[in-house]
């Protein structure tokens, strides 16, 4: 069976793609094998044909694409294209699923049991004791409550997933017959898009080969992506099925309550036995313990826990697909983050300028508040021109109202950055490009390394024609034999050349894209009006231009970025960038969030410093670490276990799809829970008190709590060794508090039985007699006479008694809940939802005891004021025992305390 | 805790009161079953009868200082003072085992139950303080009709089931002075600690005429303005016996 959410999980499993389809009883080896097929590069080599050889091998034609008929038969041979959706599961398997899965199993078993007490009672004795029957019946009650409620709570947040995936754009350009057409990614067909549109990143079928965008540089190769590291804001990213932390929690806990009931039941089962109670009774007391022992309400608090977080999540625009994602959350110990998009805007903006020998910067802010530069340089303005004319982006129409640098563009991710750029600057390109009308034009191509075009010059003053470059910039300056310093014609001299490569080398160490520009004014004499110019046989001059200037574009850091990414440090979460950027690049984004933060060395940085070979670095010395992706696809597992173990800070660069998996599977064989987000503060503790609860809303309350200051300081819980339900819970639980506990509650106990007339030393011994349903004489200490129902008033009584004090310390527990380190008074009794419990819980005691009718359906009595009053010392004992615990545990941290106690 | 606590008179006895009725022979499901022919059927309720009686015996009254004479006709209630040991102990109305008769077992030591004959015990539950009232004279049931005493706690057994009631036969009351029922002075009951050794009043009631080989389900009630009956506790203030004797 596919294994889900709740339901139980081994650790053998890892996990599964959503996207793979594969069923049957070959599965998990299919599934193997296509997890080792995911990690292997995908052999391409259509980038590296020739135009003619790639249009050939797909039987297209680069002007005019497929034929319909063609487009046709290829869809029916090859189907849509669209992933293979995951296989969905019936409605009602679902529900079966949250009825029957995993806890809720436990729940039914103990229902089942009261049943069958029910049963065997009535049956052999003949008896109409319904205590069994009603349990039973309130047991089933809460599971398919509980069941019913989680059902719904996935339904309506897998629906809302839904709804994502239709946001998601599944259009692609397509030349078919000739015609762009916009074709629904799932049409299908055969082609190859016109260039510099935008189609969704996320998953290109091999069947129908588009490049990612066709921008000189960025190698591509189509994919198939099912998930993405990090959050594309517009993606939702489809993640892998893992067992949840929870998931495991939840089944670790069981086999511990379990482990704890049988035990226990099993003890006054032979306890009983040698009190010489009949069989029949024995067994039906070990399957009351049982029972007793299962947390009826931990599966609705849980359930309640998580979807409080997940909506207190999804109002900060975070959506949790999965209710049971939210707690891993709050264990992430590593966060796999994209650099696009995730920890930069995904906007290539222009940073820096070089002209007039000196470098500009430009304003790269998100919102236009950065300083600007010098704009009265003729330099400058000869720059703009050769920028805006030189650029085939355009925006998109109807866009007047929009700010500048929000608009769409049409045109790659540079031009795009530099239209930008000087409409900002200088006012409309398009007006620009109208006074200059484009003659000619040779687009860019990775042999030349240029973009060249020839415009009508309006300006009288200057020749007709005017000849605009850019490209990369070594290569322009090639072809140039003077530079353009303050609006003046110099020429291009050894010194003038020194300072280009310096400003060169700087930008590009900043990791930014660094662009050369220059022109030449066509003399009139050779170039009359009317001129042929043919960019086939290149009849005018491409040597000798005049060098204007550099611009260098970067896609900026987002704002918020180097601050959360500090607040993950200092939660212990580990930032760990993948990119496919070039190196220098990476790592100047890297620095600029603070992923390597300030001070911190790379290897190649120490041993530039020390002007040493980087072989005899110690890599120890350095705590960062940048990994180029080709280094990578050389190391063995134990290299890349032994960079993520030693490096607090590391940058992936030039990584491939593939490899952001092999990355991923480092990290989790660390024992890292790669995440995307640490939102979830409040789950780390949440959780943890449901154990030693009762009463619902006190423990849901908890949710609502405040997280301790100093949550986010600390570690993330290691799901494999940090157990939400450890040994030191179960201690504190069943062991510390909870005796406390129950001393207050035997203590009430005893107090009744004593001013009802049997005193602690009467009660030994008595219980042969006391539970004899003929003897109606029972001597109290007084010498008084009591009929069994009236011992049973008196026994009941206390029941009701012993579970009012059980509140009372409750109230205590619930406040000491609320803070694992913290003291309360530090934290402050803000939450007025549990406050709001507290009285909750107060009352429903106070009703249940004193509603009249409570007597014959629960057996719960009234009880005097003074009863009440008893479990108070032990709720102060409870409250001063952790509150000092607490302390101790501040002031000493890591000590005997702690190691004991903390959970 | 316990400081708290008076060792004379507990806090509360809103829970003991009202008193439950109960007899002798204990028997469970209160059941008494045996065959008349067959002594060793009837030992366990004669051995039970005799344990219980051993307490009223002439010889164990004999003690001045503990036991008091109070009559033999019911008189009002006895206070003896305040609930604590300032003046000592207290005294004790003594109980005559003779008043009982039939079921003394002092002519027949097996209590009638070799003739078929059975006695049963019946006693008020020992409560502290209780003083219970005697019944107004229009509440008494038929049979007790023209024996009404202001200062006696009336016992009276009938069938169960009205069908039942001519299985029953007759039914022989014995009691103080003759009296069937619990005599005022004998309350209130001041303690274990103040009366050791209280003998609490006794009604014996026989059956002389019980319809052998059936079931025969008798209700026993006492009656008392401050006594009552519930029906989830069927022991406060009467209690139900099943007779099933067995002629051979």
């Amino acid at each position: 069976m596919r294994k889900r959410n709740i339901h139980l999980c081994s650790g053998k499993d890892k996990y599964e793609p959503t996207a793979t389809s594969e069923h049957g009883t070959k599965k998990k080896k299919a599934k193997e094998r296509d997890m080792d097929e995911l990690k292997k590069e995908v052999s391409m080599d259509d980038h590296k044909l020739s135009l003619d050889e790639l249009h050939r091998k797909y039987g297209t034609d680069l002007s005019r694409g497929l034929t319909t008929a063609r487009a046709a038969e290829i869809l029916a041979r090859d189907g849509p294209n669209t992933l293979t959706p995951p296989p969905t599961t019936p409605e009602w398997v679902k529900f079966c699923r949250q009825l029957f899965g995993g806890f809720s199993l436990l729940l039914w078993i103990g229902s089942l049991l009261c049943f069958l007490a029910y049963g065997i009672t009535s049956v052999m004795e003949g008896e109409q004791n319904a205590d069994n029957l009603y349990l039973g019946v309130v047991l089933a009650a809460v599971v398919i409550i509980t069941g019913c409620f989680s059902y719904y709570q996935e339904a309506k947040s897998s629906k809302i997933m839904e709804s994502f995936k239709n946001m998601v754009p599944q259009n692609v350009y397509c030349a078919v017959n000739g015609l762009n057409d916009r074709v629904n990614e799932e049409g299908g067909g055969e082609g190859l898009s016109s260039a510099s549109h935008f189609f969704p990143r996320r998953w290109i079928t091999p069947h129908l080969l588009v490049s990612q965008s066709l921008r000189p540089g960025l190698q591509t190769s189509p994919m198939r992506t099912h998930w993405k590291l990090g959050t594309l804001p517009s993606f939702p990213p489809t993640v892998w099925k893992v067992c949840t932390p929870i998931a495991m929690e939840i089944e670790h806990f069981i086999h511990l309550i379990t482990g704890v009931a049988v035990f226990l039941g099993v003890s006054f089962f032979i306890l009983s036995l040698i009190l010489e109670y009949t069989w029949l009774e024995a067994v039906i007391f070990l399957i009351g313990i049982i029972v007793a022992n299962v947390p009826e309400g931990l599966l609705a608090t849980v359930t309640v826990c998580l979807t409080l977080t997940a909506k207190r999540m999804a109002r900060k625009n975070c959506l949790v697909k999965n209710l049971e994602a939210v707690e891993t959350l709050g264990s992430t110990s590593t966060i796999c983050s994209d650099k696009t998009g995730t920890l930069t805007q995904n906007r290539m903006t222009v940073a820096h300028m070089w002209f007039d020998n000196q470098i500009h910067e430009a304003d790269t802010t998100e919102n236009q508040s950065g300083a600007s530069f010098d704009k009265s340089s003729a330099t400058w303005t000869a720059l703009s021109r050769v920028a805006g004319l030189c650029n085939r982006a355009v925006f998109q129409a109807n866009q007047e109202n929009v700010p500048i640098l929000k608009r769409a563009v049409a045109g790659d991710a540079s031009e795009s950055a530099l239209l930008k750029c000087i409409e900002l600057c200088c006012g409309s390109v398009k007006e620009m490009r109208e006074r200059y009308p484009k003659v000619v034009e040779i687009p860019f191509n990775s042999t030349n390394k240029y973009q060249l075009s020839i415009h009508k010059n309006a300006n009288p003053s200057e020749s007709r024609y005017l000849l605009v470059m850019k490209g990369a910039p070594e290569r322009i300056l090639d072809r140039c034999d003077s530079i353009l310093i303050h609006g003046k014609v110099q020429p291009l001299d050894e010194e003038m050349k020194d300072s280009f490569q310096n400003a060169y080398l700087e930008l590009g160490g900043l990791g930014e894209r660094v662009l050369g520009f220059c022109h030449l004014a066509l003399p009139d004499d050779q170039f009359p009006e009317g001129f042929q110019f043919d960019t086939d046989e290149v009849n005018f001059p491409v040597e000798k231009l005049c060098f204007v200037g550099l611009m260098s574009m970067i896609d900026p850091p987002r704002a918020a970025v180097p601050d959360a990414v500090g607040k993950c440090r200092s939660a212990g979460i580990k930032v760990i960038m993948v990119t496919g950027d070039h190196p220098i690049t990476a790592k100047a984004i890297a620095k600029g969030v603070g992923i390597i933060s300030e001070g911190n060395e790379t290897v190649e940085d120490i041993a530039a410093r020390l002007n040493i070979p980087v072989s005899q670095v110690n890599p120890r010395d350095a705590k960062a670490c940048v990994v180029h992706g080709s280094d990578l696809k050389d190391m063995t597992s134990e290299q890349l276990d032994d960079i993520l173990l030693h490096h607090t800070e590391i940058v992936f660069a030039r990584t491939s799809p593939q490899q952001k998996l092999i990355i991923v599977e480092g990290c989790q064989r660390q024992g890292f829970l790669g995440s995307t987000l640490s939102q979830a503060k409040n789950v780390r503790s949440g959780s943890n008190n449901s154990l030693m609860l009762s009463p619902k809303v006190p423990a849901i309350s908890l949710a609502y709590e405040q997280a301790e200051s100093d949550i986010m300081k600390r570690q993330p819980r290691n799901p494999k060794t940090d157990k939400l339900v450890n040994e030191r819970l179960i201690s504190m639980a069943y062991g510390q508090i909870g005796m406390i506990q129950a001393l207050g509650g035997f203590f009430t106990y005893f107090v009744i039985m004593a001013e009802n007339g049997f005193w602690p030393s009467g009660l030994v011994g008595i219980r042969l007699q006391w539970d004899d349903r003929w003897i109606n004489d029972v001597e109290d200490s007084y010498g008084q006479q009591w009929t069994f129902e009236q011992r049973k008033i008196v026994e009941f009584t206390c029941h009701t008694a012993f579970f009012v004090s059980i509140v009372v310390v409750q109230w205590a527990d619930l406040i000491i809940c609320k803070t694992r380190r913290n003291s309360v008074f530090q934290q402050g009794m803000k939450n007025k939802i549990l406050i709001f419990g507290l009285f909750e819980e107060t009352a429903l005691a106070a009703f249940l005891s004193y509603c009249p009718g409570m007597d014959v359906a629960l057996r719960m009595y009234p009880l005097k004021p003074t009863w009440w009053f008893c479990a108070f010392p032990y709720s102060l004992l409870i409250f001063l025992y952790d509150e000092i615990r607490k302390l101790i545990i501040r002031r000493n941290p890591g000590g005997w305390v702690e190691r004991e106690t903390y959970y | 805790m316990l400081l708290t606590v008076s060792e004379f008179e507990p806090k509360y006895q809103d829970r003991v009161a009202p008193p439950g009725l109960t007899q002798v022979p204990q028997v469970q499901k209160t059941e008494i079953s045996f065959t008349v022919s067959d002594p060793k059927s009837y030992d366990p309720y004669v051995k039970n009868l005799e344990g219980f009686l051993s307490k009223y015996s002439a010889g164990e009254q004999t003690d001045s200082m503990v036991f008091e004479d109070c009559g033999d006709v019911p008189m009002d209630y006895k206070e003896r003072g305040p609930y604590n040991d300032d003046q000592g102990q207290k005294k004790v109305c003594k109980f005559k085992r003779e008043w009982l008769e039939n079921c003394s077992g002092l002519q027949d030591n097996t209590f009638g139950y070799k003739e078929g004959k059975p006695c049963i015990l019946v006693k008020l539950n020992r409560i502290i303080g209780f003083k219970p009232k005697a019944p107004e004279n229009e509440s008494l049931p038929s049979g007790l009709a023209g024996k009404y005493n202001p200062y006696l706690i009336p016992v009276h057994c009938v069938a169960k089931r009205d069908e039942d009631s001519d299985k029953v036969g007759t039914v022989e009351y014995y009691g103080m002075g003759g009296y069937p029922g619990f005599a005022l002075q004998y309350y209130p009951y001041y303690g274990k600690l103040l009366q050791p050794r209280y003998l609490q009043p006794l009604v014996a009631v026989q059956f002389t005429n019980l319809t052998y080989d059936v079931e025969v389900r008798v209700e026993c009630r006492a009656f008392g303005q401050n006594i009552q009956y519930s029906d989830k506790d069927r022991f406060q203030g009467r209690f139900d016996i099943k007779f099933d004797i067995k002629s051979s």
